[in-house]
């Protein structure tokens, strides 16, 4: 309009302006790292979760196909429809599989998480082990053996298998399916239930009881600090490699605690109770329980 | 940089609104699917790797490195 107005910006942009337009540029600086400090936590939390049911697809569909393939090749089987007949004697079980690192060798099924949960077990406990979906501590035992079949999944981010696991009961079943085996483990009893363990009627606790002896203090859910990998030797607790003579046949699953956190670990400790040969069209009851 | 970028932006300002949404959609895929999958290994959140623990309590060394998880 007037010329006073017009000449003000000119005489600003030489002295005020330069300092507005530097601290303007910090300020933009320092919202746009706020916005991707947010971003990667979308990342972690969500996308993470797309990428890891990806690489979970692919390594069951690769199982799967192994496990076809020692299929055709085994002997054609009589189609058994009565689950007590293919009832097996784990001792009398051994692997015929040799599990390699990164890749998938066995099924992790809880159903009361729902029928479709089914997270395909890899060997390894790496980071990249562990994003393709729940990993096997490699130096523990395998699924059905005498020890400690130990299982680490992530709690949050990475397909986000054992977000759950603080939602297990005593004596909930855990079935592990391998190449030729069901294994059907099941939640020891919690710490606040030893006292009353023996006095009150349960279902599906057939099998599972107070822990005693070398196995004092191992409890269906333990909640311990990230230093305490004893929990997943063959008798947790025992700082020992060596699986003992008379060692129980258990399932140590870990994972973080609290959720969104890695300060503590969250354990699951359960305890075989049973175990039956694969055979086609054939699912072991347990699964049904829900 | 912004009031750069929007300067630059062609059209209306309806136009620019979408480019400059269409601009930002494509910063968050580069972040998401390149930038953070590269960065995340070097980063203290997904410590899974911690390697063997110390071998305390008399232990053999033997035993398996425990996951950190994240978050």
């Amino acid at each position: 309009m007037s010329t006073p107005t017009e000449e003000a910006p000119v005489r600003r942009r030489t002295g005020g302006d330069v300092a507005r337009t530097v601290l303007r540029g910090i300020g933009q600086t320092l919202i746009t790292l706020g916005v991707v400090v947010l971003l990667f936590v979308v990342y972690e939390v969500y996308v993470t979760d797309l990428f890891g049911e990806q690489k979970q697809a692919a390594a069951t569909t690769a199982v799967d196909e192994v496990w076809a393939s020692a299929e055709a090749s085994a002997t054609s089987t009589v189609v058994v429809d009565n689950p007590d007949q293919l009832v097996t004697d784990p001792r009398q079980r051994t692997p015929t599989y040799t599990p390699l690192g990164g890749e998938g060798f066995a099924k992790l099924r809880i159903p009361a998480f729902g029928a479709d949960y089914v997270f395909t077990v890899v060997e390894g406990t790496n980071s990249d082990d562990l994003y393709i979906g729940p990993g096997h501590y490699d130096d523990t035992q395998l699924p059905g053996q005498q020890g400690n079949f130990a299982v680490a999944g992530h709690r949050v981010s990475k397909g986000s298998p054992f977000n759950d696991l603080g939602l297990l009961a005593s004596c909930d079943a855990i079935v592990v399916e391998t190449q030729d085996d069901w294994f059907v483990y099941r939640v020891l009893p919690m710490e606040e239930e030893t006292a009353t363990w023996a006095g009150t009627p349960r279902a599906n606790c057939d099998g599972v009881a107070v822990q005693t002896g070398q196995y004092t203090g191992v409890f269906g859910r333990e909640i311990t600090v990230p230093s305490d990998y004893a929990q997943v030797l063959p008798v947790p607790h025992v700082n020992n490699t060596v699986v003992p003579e008379d060692a129980e046949r258990l399932i140590t699953l870990t994972t973080c605690h609290p959720q969104f956190s890695d300060a503590e670990r969250m354990i699951i400790h359960g305890v075989l109770v049973k175990s039956y040969s694969k055979s086609a069209g054939f699912l072991p009851p347990e699964l049904t329980e829900g | 940089m912004y009031t750069w970028i929007w300067r630059h932006l062609p059209g209306p300002t309806a136009a620019r609104t979408a480019q400059a949404f269409l601009l930002f959609l494509l910063v968050v895929a580069l972040l998401f699917f390149v930038v953070f999958p590269f960065l995340e290994p070097y980063l203290p959140f997904d410590r899974v790797a911690q390697g063997a623990p110390p071998a305390a309590e008399g232990s053999s060394g033997q035993c398996p490195a425990w996951p950190v998880c994240d978050p």
